[in-house]
């Protein structure tokens, strides 16, 4: 249930907010029990269609909630209004502090410009797509549904972010960059697949041979096989809405040292700020704000104190209004590359490390060394699981003579698990419904090519 | 929940976690015949909850062959070069887990009894009832509903309904003004049970012949044969005969302890079997079991011998396993990682050989539907094995 009306001193505590300066959407708040916090955790919204794997995520949350492992004090949703969701066992105090994070979250969904193109009505949109997909389940069945979600998302991580999430196929675009150019093929249903049989292309001197399919090497996979693969209309639903729920997540998650930093030093400002806290009150307050920016492992560096820190360090070198544009402009990456000053990570002792010896044998756990507290090294290391959702950057290049070619493109830095790359081509490969390549490098660093030709795998050195 | 959701759509938490949990089930399902040999289970008592390794629920993508869980920023005094230990557990690195490469698995909890069952279910025989010898035990079954009884016992579901009917028949379909005939009672009857009792007599040849390897398919074999009668027999004895020329009934530890140097004489260990059994588990009371392993490797004349012997034996059985364990070339029967790796490649059921050794082929002769020989090559022939042992039970 909604609360309404909401409590004063959330009232107090948004006021406050927005006399800060924060800008946020409406603000819906729910106070829910702790299964359906567990719940909203698991799908990361309200509503999506149905899938085992939430299941298991659901099983994971719920397990370590009532373990006491883990509290999920609160979620906060994208969306115009934006919903939050409180934990119902949170004290008073807990829960001032959460509405202040909650805001500013809501300020910089609102304002940061890698927001600016996400579905503000994804809420809506969400459970949309999860009516259409019980549909298919009910035409197609259970099993066939499940498994082509299986796959959207074993790709949900290839999508080109930058392209944006409405895109055009190659040759309509190309059309409109040539003047007077060739007619869009999609008028002619016939020739849609044409291209990638070109021997068996009717021969007619009218057009020129046709552009490379693709063009440029095309990381978003999930676009890809929805626009050229020869899919019934309810496997390429599938995959697009996988899709736009992958665009749709993406800014969250590459966001994350900023928005966690940003909630952070919002909420101390916020209830730092505010008249009617008891000393009691601040001393809880204080504890509370103590646990959230606490420092994390020696291997593991706490996003929430990693960001906040890097945000106190701006405030006070290049002061509060600079703080409104990085909101803005920046995202983790930038964040890091940009303001993580060498001084701050030598105060606050960052180092990178890895395995001892150049590479660890598989499935063991290595020993690990510290490797470098180079700040070239630190930003490059804290960066690099933060592009392109920490997933390989895995390409198609080529379609020749209706085989799909698909390449690492950064091999360099690790090739891939040989073992789950296999699957995932033949998965690729059922929705291709053709042979598939893909080039990767071994555990030595070499380059080794997987085929899949519908039957079996195989594996060689090209 | 934002109150415009439909409600269909909501609470999808409870359902997807069934669906992975049947996902669980299926992904063990298709490991039994790995499951079976699994060091970890049959090394366990039987009664605590197993850690079963599940391959092949993974959530495929592209991932990087380099965990990036081994490389990352940390914090904290140190030079380069110095180590840090391996990764702590809990919180993100727990997470993160399913990031090493290689033979991942992820684990779920089962009883060995569940995981018994599934077997069975899998493959797909019927529920045998086993034959009940004697008339021990009255079981008392509260499921009978009658018009007297005390008041103590009152069905309030059933009385309710036929309150309700009784007036619906007046036009007044409303609960209330009970009166004596709309009230209904619970009661017991007695139901005779039969008590059903096995005893499974398991053999073990451990003449040198016998190596570890060859005692380890034996063992996985006893135990999961143990597991099933205990699923359909309330009680079942077992009785430990090791023998090389000699036979004696042993405790499990000395069982699969290391063997003699001896030569091998099988029928010692069927004439102690026989003898056990007409002094402590007489045909008309139980139904035994009698597992024999070796490798067949038998004294030549004293195959005729125990052929006479397994003859008296299938008179008090109910029946008789003979299991010839017979290494295989490479490294498969040892069970390596990468071993198994390819036998999961190459995934079929294997038709079972009969024994060829001049025992086995002795055996064989006695040509009895209640006694059954196969031949062992590799650790995953046990999974058949156990499932010829079962159909030939079934036919008796």
């Amino acid at each position: 249930m909604p609360l309404e009306p909401l409590p004063e001193r959330f009232q107090e505590v948004l006021e406050q907010a927005r006399a800060l300066g924060l800008d946020f959407f409406e603000l819906r708040f729910e106070v829910v029990p702790e299964e359906i916090m567990a719940e909203l955790a698991a799908y990361g919204l309200p509503t999506r269609a149905q899938h085992w794997s939430y299941g298991q995520v659901y099983n994971r949350n719920r397990l370590f909630g009532r373990m006491g492992l883990s509290r999920i004090y609160e979620i906060v949703l994208n969306n115009d209004p934006a919903y939050a969701f409180l934990l119902d066992t949170n004290r008073p105090v807990e829960n001032l502090l959460v509405v202040a994070h909650v805001a500013a979250h809501a300020d910089l969904f609102k304002n940061n410009a890698l927001f600016q193109e996400t579905n503000r009505h994804m809420v809506a949109e969400a459970a949309a797509h999860a009516q259409r997909i019980d549909r298919y389940r009910e035409e197609v069945g259970d099993e066939r549904v499940e498994h082509v979600m299986d796959i959207a998302m074993a790709l949900e991580q290839h999508i080109d972010f930058p392209e944006g999430v409405h895109r055009r196929r190659y040759e309509e675009s190309g059309a409109e960059s040539r003047p007077g150019g060739a007619a869009s093929r999609r008028d002619r249903p016939e020739e849609r697949f044409a291209e990638l049989f070109p021997e068996e292309e009717a021969p007619s001197g009218r057009e020129l041979a046709p552009p490379p399919l693709p063009p440029h090497p095309e990381r978003d996979l999930l676009w890809f096989l929805a626009n050229y693969a020869p899919l019934t209309h309810w496997e390429r639903d599938i995959l697009e809405i996988q899709r736009e729920e992958s665009y749709y997540f993406y800014p969250q998650f590459a966001t994350k040292i900023l928005n966690e930093g940003w909630a952070t030093f919002w909420h101390a400002r916020i209830l730092e700020e505010m008249g009617s806290l008891t000393p009691e009150e601040t001393l809880e307050y204080a504890r509370l704000h103590a646990a959230v920016v606490q420092p994390g492992s020696r291997l593991q560096v706490n996003p929430y104190y990693l960001g906040y820190r890097i945000l106190r360090d701006v405030e006070e070198r290049l002061g509060l209004e600079r703080l409104w544009q990085l909101r803005r402009e920046e995202d983790d990456v930038s964040l890091i590359q940009n303001f993580l000053t060498p001084e701050l990570a030598e105060e606050m002792e960052l180092f990178t490390y890895g395995p001892r010896g150049r590479f660890a044998s598989a499935g063991r756990e290595p020993d690990l060394e510290i490797k470098s507290r180079d700040i070239e090294q630190v930003r490059e290391f804290l960066c690099r699981p933060r592009y392109n959702y920490g997933a390989p950057l895995v390409a198609v290049t080529e379609v020749h003579h209706g085989q799909l070619y698909l390449e690492q493109l950064d091999r360099h830095v690790s090739g891939l698990d040989l073992e789950y790359a296999k699957k995932t081509l033949e998965y690729i490969g059922e929705l291709w419904r053709g042979p598939v390549r893909l080039v990767t490098a071994d555990a030595e660093g070499r380059e080794v090519e997987l085929a899949w030709d519908g039957q079996e795998s195989r594996r060689s050195r090209p | 929940m934002p109150a415009e959701l439909p409600w269909e759509l909501r609470r999808r938490g409870i359902r997807d976690a069934r669906r992975h949990d049947q996902r669980v089930r299926e992904a063990i399902r298709k490991n039994l015949r790995h499951l079976v040999t699994e060091e970890a289970i049959i090394s366990s008592d039987g009664q605590r909850l197993v850690r079963v390794p599940i391959r092949y629920l993974e959530r495929y993508r592209f991932r990087y062959g380099l965990p990036q869980s081994h490389q990352g920023v940390g914090q904290g005094k140190g030079e380069p070069g110095e180590r840090l230990g391996e990764r702590e557990g809990g919180g993100e690195g727990a997470a993160q887990a399913g990031d090493a490469p290689g033979e991942l698995t992820f684990e779920t909890d089962l009883t060995v009894q569940e995981l018994a069952r599934l077997m069975l279910e899998d493959m797909d025989l019927p529920w045998l009832e086993p034959k009940g010898r004697a008339t021990r035990s009255r079981e008392l079954r509260f499921d009978e509903v009658r018009r007297v009884g005390s008041l103590a016992n009152v069905d309030k579901r059933r009385t309710l309904r036929e309150n309700v009917k009784r007036k619906a028949a007046r036009g007044d379909p409303r609960p209330g003004d009970f009166v004596e005939e709309d009230l209904r009672y619970r009661s017991w009857r007695e139901e005779p049970r039969l008590q059903t009792q096995a005893a499974a007599y398991l053999l073990l040849d451990r003449s040198a012949s016998m190596t570890l390897d060859k005692k380890y398919v034996a063992k996985a074999f006893f135990f999961w044969m143990v597991q099933f009668l205990r699923t359909r027999y309330e009680r079942v004895e077992i009785v430990f005969i090791a023998h090389d020329a000699e036979a004696r009934v042993v405790d499990e530890r000395t069982f699969f302890a290391i063997g003699s140097s001896g030569g091998t004489i099988c029928s010692s260990a069927y004439r102690a079997a026989l003898e056990h059994i007409r002094r402590h588990h007489p045909a008309r009371e139980w139904n035994n079991y009698v597992f024999h392993f070796s490798d067949g490797d038998n004294f030549p004349e004293d195959n005729a011998v125990a052929a006479e012997a397994l003859r008296e034996l299938l008179v008090e059985s109910r029946m008789v396993g003979y299991g010839e364990i017979v290494e295989a070339a490479g490294p498969s029967f040892y069970g390596s990682p990468e071993g198994r790796a390819r036998e999961r490649e190459a995934e079929r059921p294997r038709e079972l050989e009969r024994p060829k050794s001049l025992f086995g082929r002795a055996l064989a002769r006695v040509g009895d539907p209640h006694f059954v020989a196969v031949a062992i090559h590799r650790r995953e022939d046990v999974y058949g094995a156990l499932r010829a042992f079962l159909l030939a039970d079934h036919g008796g």
